[in-house]
């Protein structure tokens, strides 16, 4: 911790900043009017790509924060500890993040659903027996020291060697990871589950990291090991921290300047640390931040209010859906453990006041299907199926489900069925998640009309976690597996496997509701071998089916996996859907725009 | 409570101070309500509360549009139909803010009676009973009145949330919650005037004439103190009223009921004031104001109708009663001067 990089901005750290930014000021100031001429579309010589969404571009920011990428929405509290395997890493460290300081083999684009090349320039599958990949020409870490073929394997022992960090789950999905030569790495697939997918989304989310500097480190201490200098092969190395921002400084000597075509534009990256999504917003729609990862309610304010705000999609819903929260259902308490009660709860929830209301306009209509109909997911989406076999907001067909099951109604407008009263339920999700919250009410007042008992209640996240993974809960909303290489088959299992679920009491970590159903493991395994789309997609179509059938969850809105809205203020080509040269991402290959963005001044 | 100055005032008020025996003129018969010595404040801050309590209670029976029904999306802005525009569930802001409004004032009348009862009731009996049933009783009150309640309120609030009782949950949990915390400072000052009242004489008769302690507290103690918990009750409504609003705003208030304190929490979640949507959150604001400046004015107006010490009048009134005293000086002055030629 003696490191300068946790100290806390010195008295004469401050001055010497001041002193810059005035010095910035003054330059700024005698500059020749002809730099901050360029003022929108309109006077412009050829119309700008990649710009606010009604067309405006910002003057560009003066002084030292001219060529600093401001970002937000990633770090909220005083960064402890920049080592990887920190289950508490701060950005850029922490688990599946911007690939800025660390990188991945392969990187996810989820607008188009490919495993695109990150440290590795190809990968070959042979059926589902082994992923042989070939790693770039001359990657080095930022110490200068070359990064192979064998780091990559000793990146993923360690979690062989400590089984508490995220790399452990690699080898539930692999037999083995060898490197025959410098350059070659070569995945064994592992023979019992065959999983592909999941191992080309561990592919895509774990960091190759130095064999030199983990191989120090006790396999005990591994995710406690504090670590200040972090050595990755980014582009940019960890310059400063405390607990008002976290700066990174371009590595001048990056690998990756021809694989990328060039270094990124911005000199420094600057991530502030904001107390709460409002102050992150206020900076961002004044300019001072130029993209961010946050929930801005009415963002279409921002650009009809005149400042140069976008996002990926110009239209409604703005933001690309990557993922599906849900209604999840604790199926051993009475009377939810009936499919009948469960279906008549999706049925009776107002989906629509969710998406306009809650989500600020930000969800596509919500189908009755744990695919989710559009972006990568979307060949596997059976769309008669769900029409004919679904649920789609009907009070009036709720009841009737709940009528013809036999139930009647009490004197207090709750129904009784087989002569459990339908509630009490508690509905939780944690205090503060603005849009879960406002949903949970909605679903509430959507389940007490057609006489379901069910009231809200919103406990700290610690506390909702524990009620959720431990089994404690009446219905939740929360979160499960957003889009990567290895959905849908991924949320299928999150939702209905057995595999990985403890006795009530005891933490889990998929199946919350503790569903239990005979055929659903062997379509999972069905879904997971598949090799080709078509026997996929019919693998699936059976999995659906017998979601659609049983309800053990219900999707309540799609979200995108990462808010991405930029403002170009200081610089523009920011990638949108006219301008689709990266997806609207931060991790994987959402990289990408970080090298073709262009500054507006200068 | 009384001395000759404020007899006089009282005296002065009625008419001029003419000794018996004198002519006088004739006096008009006073509707009754004048009798009351209502001053403007009072005139005021009633009609204050009033026009809430008309809006929380009237004002849905008229509204064409309830509380839970969607009529808009996301903070529309004010329109001819929609007066206040729609908050962030698309629900009609005025039709929320009555049925918040109808809340809040439920919610402070049940919390504000449940603290003047018990702080009365311990109050009465530390003061009258004495002995170590005071010094037990105060202890404890001391004690409670040294936690602050807002921690106890956002604790017991949060573990009511949690539970699964539907009673404990609502608005009545909350109310029980805020009048059980708001007790001690009503209990502490009943006792002090508790115990000057039972040095009085008139218990001693009572004690004299075979009447039991229960009887006596209730008979001849509780009304000389009648005045002061009508006042408690007024000010342990208002601040039951901001104590709900804090809770809701805190995203702790009652599940599934408006609130005004909730009516605010959704728009400072939903970012209304950096939207610019003021019809979000002005209007739960100034019907808060409303009610707690309405309950506080009436507090102080009703310490002046009882305390006539306190009573003001009009600079037309003062100037007519100083007229009134000279013309009474010189009547007396007149007969003495009589009193004297006759004898």
């Amino acid at each position: 911790m003696s490191d300068s990089v946790f100290e806390k901005p010195s008295r004469r750290s401050f001055i010497k900043i001041g002193g810059l930014a005035i010095g910035g000021l003054a330059l700024a100031a005698c500059a020749p009017k002809a730099s901050t001429g360029s003022t929108g579309a309109t006077g412009g010589t050829e119309a700008k790509l990649g710009v606010g969404n009604n067309g405006q571009v910002g003057k560009g920011r003066a002084g030292a924060t001219g060529d600093s990428l401001l970002i937000a929405g990633f770090q909220w509290g005083p960064p402890a500890t920049f080592n990887p395997l920190s289950p508490t890493a701060a950005w850029p460290a922490a688990a599946n993040v911007m690939q800025i300081v660390y990188e991945t083999l392969l990187r996810w684009n989820i607008a188009t659903g490919e495993v695109m090349p990150g440290l590795a320039k190809e990968y070959k599958l042979d059926g589902t027996k082994t992923i042989t990949l070939t790693m770039q020409d001359g990657v080095t870490f930022s110490d200068a020291s070359p990064c192979t073929a064998k780091d990559v394997v000793a990146s993923f022992e360690l979690g062989k060697k400590n089984t508490g960090i995220s790399t452990a789950a690699f080898w539930a999905a692999a037999d083995a990871i060898e490197a025959p030569d410098d350059k070659t790495v070569v995945v064994t697939v592992s023979a019992k589950t065959k999983n592909v997918g999941q191992v080309l989304r561990m592919l895509t989310e774990t960091y190759i990291l130095p064999a030199a500097v983990f191989s120090k480190i006790a396999d005990d201490k591994l995710p406690t090991e504090i670590m200040d200098k972090p050595i990755g092969t980014g582009p940019f190395t960890l310059s400063k921290a405390d607990q008002t921002q976290v700066v990174l400084a371009l590595n001048e000597k990056y690998w990756g300047q021809t694989f990328y075509g060039g270094l990124p534009v911005m000199k420094q990256i600057i991530h502030p640390i904001f107390k709460s999504n409002e102050d992150g917003n206020i900076k961002f729609q004044a300019g001072e931040l130029d993209i961010m990862q946050q929930f801005v309610s009415q963002i279409w304010k921002m650009w009809e209010g005149g400042k140069p705000v976008g996002t990926y999609l110009k239209d409604k819903p703005y933001y690309v859906p990557g993922s599906m929260p849900m209604l999840l259902m604790n199926t051993t308490k009475k009377g939810l453990d009936n499919a009948v009660v469960r279906k008549a709860i999706a049925s009776a929830i107002d989906y629509a006041s969710i998406a306009e209301t809650a989500m600020s306009g930000y969800s596509a209509e919500v189908q009755p299907s744990l695919i989710l109909p559009s972006g990568a997911e979307s060949k596997f989406f059976n769309k008669e199926d769900a029409a004919a076999n679904g649920w789609k907001f009907d009070a009036a067909a709720a009841e009737k489900l709940l009528t013809d099951a036999g139930a009647k109604k009490g004197s207090d407008g709750v129904y009784v069925l087989d002569g459990t009263r339908v509630g009490p339920y508690k509905l939780i999700t944690p205090t503060g998640w603005t849009d879960w919250n406002a949903s949970c009410e909605i679903i509430a007042k959507s389940l007490k009309a057609i006489g379901i008992d069910c009231s809200t209640n919103f406990p700290q996240q610690a506390e909702t976690t524990q009620a959720i993974q431990g089994g404690s809960f009446d219905m939740a909303v929360w979160y499960v597996s957003g889009v990567n290489p290895a959905t849908p088959w991924a949320r299928f299992k999150d939702i209905m496997s057995q595999s990985e679920v403890q006795p009530i009491g005891k933490t889990t970590f998929a199946n919350y509701g503790r569903w239990k159903n005979d055929a659903v493991e062997a379509l999972l395994t069905e879904a997971s071998q598949a090799t080709d789309d078509a026997s996929k997609k019919a693998a699936y179509d059976k999995l659906d089916a017998l979601y659609r059938k049983e309800v053990p969850a219900c999707p309540i809105m799609y979200r995108p996996d990462e808010f991405y809205e930029y403002n170009a203020t200081n610089f523009f080509n920011w990638p949108d859907e006219k301008n689709s040269y990266a997806p609207p991402m931060f991790r994987g290959a959402g990289n990408t725009w970080m090298y073709k963005i262009k500054k507006i001044a200068g | 409570m009384t001395n000759i100055q404020s007899a006089a005032v009282t005296a002065e008020a009625g008419g001029p101070l003419v000794p018996e025996g004198l002519p006088t003129e004739p006096q008009k018969a006073k509707p009754a309500w004048r009798s009351l010595n209502f001053g403007p404040r009072m005139w005021i801050s009633l009609g204050i509360i009033g026009a809430v309590a008309a809006l929380a209670f009237i004002g849905p029976l008229f509204y064409p549009y309830g509380p839970d029904q969607k009529v808009g999306s996301l903070y529309d802005s004010p329109s001819a139909e929609h007066i206040l525009g729609t908050e962030n569930f698309g629900y009609d802001v005025l039709a929320v803010l009555m049925a918040s409004a109808r809340n809040s004032l439920i919610i402070g009348l049940l919390a504000g009676t449940i603290a003047v009862l018990i702080g009365v009731a311990i109050g009465i009996l530390a003061g009258y009973i004495g002995g170590w049933v005071e010094e037990a009783l105060m202890g404890f009150t001391n004690i409670v009145l040294a936690i602050p309640s807002i921690v106890i309120l956002i604790l017991i609030s949060i573990s009511l949330q949690s539970t699964n009782v539907a009673f404990l949950k609502g608005v009545v949990g909350l109310a029980l919650v805020i009048g059980i915390t708001a007790w001690p400072w009503t209990a502490r000052a009943v006792r002090a005037q508790a115990s000057s009242v039972a040095t009085r004489e008139h218990i001693d008769v009572a004690k004299l004439s075979g009447a039991r302690t229960p009887s006596i507290m209730v008979r001849d103690v509780l009304p000389y103190l009648a005045s002061y918990a009508v006042m408690a009750w007024v000010l342990q409504l208002a601040s039951a009223i901001l104590a709900e609003s804090t809770l809701s705003m805190l995203g702790l208030g009652p599940s599934g009921a408006n609130s005004l304190g909730k009516q605010l929490f959704w728009a400072l979640a939903f970012q209304a004031v950096a939207t610019g949507a003021w019809w979000a959150f002005l209007p739960p604001t100034i019907v808060l104001t409303m009610i707690s400046f309405g309950l506080l004015y009436l507090q102080s107006s009703l310490d002046e109708v009882f305390n006539p010490r306190l009573r003001r009048g009009k600079k037309k009134n003062l100037a007519k009663a100083a007229a009134r005293r000279e013309e009474t000086a010189r009547k007396l002055a007149e007969q003495n001067q009589r009193v004297e030629v006759t004898a």
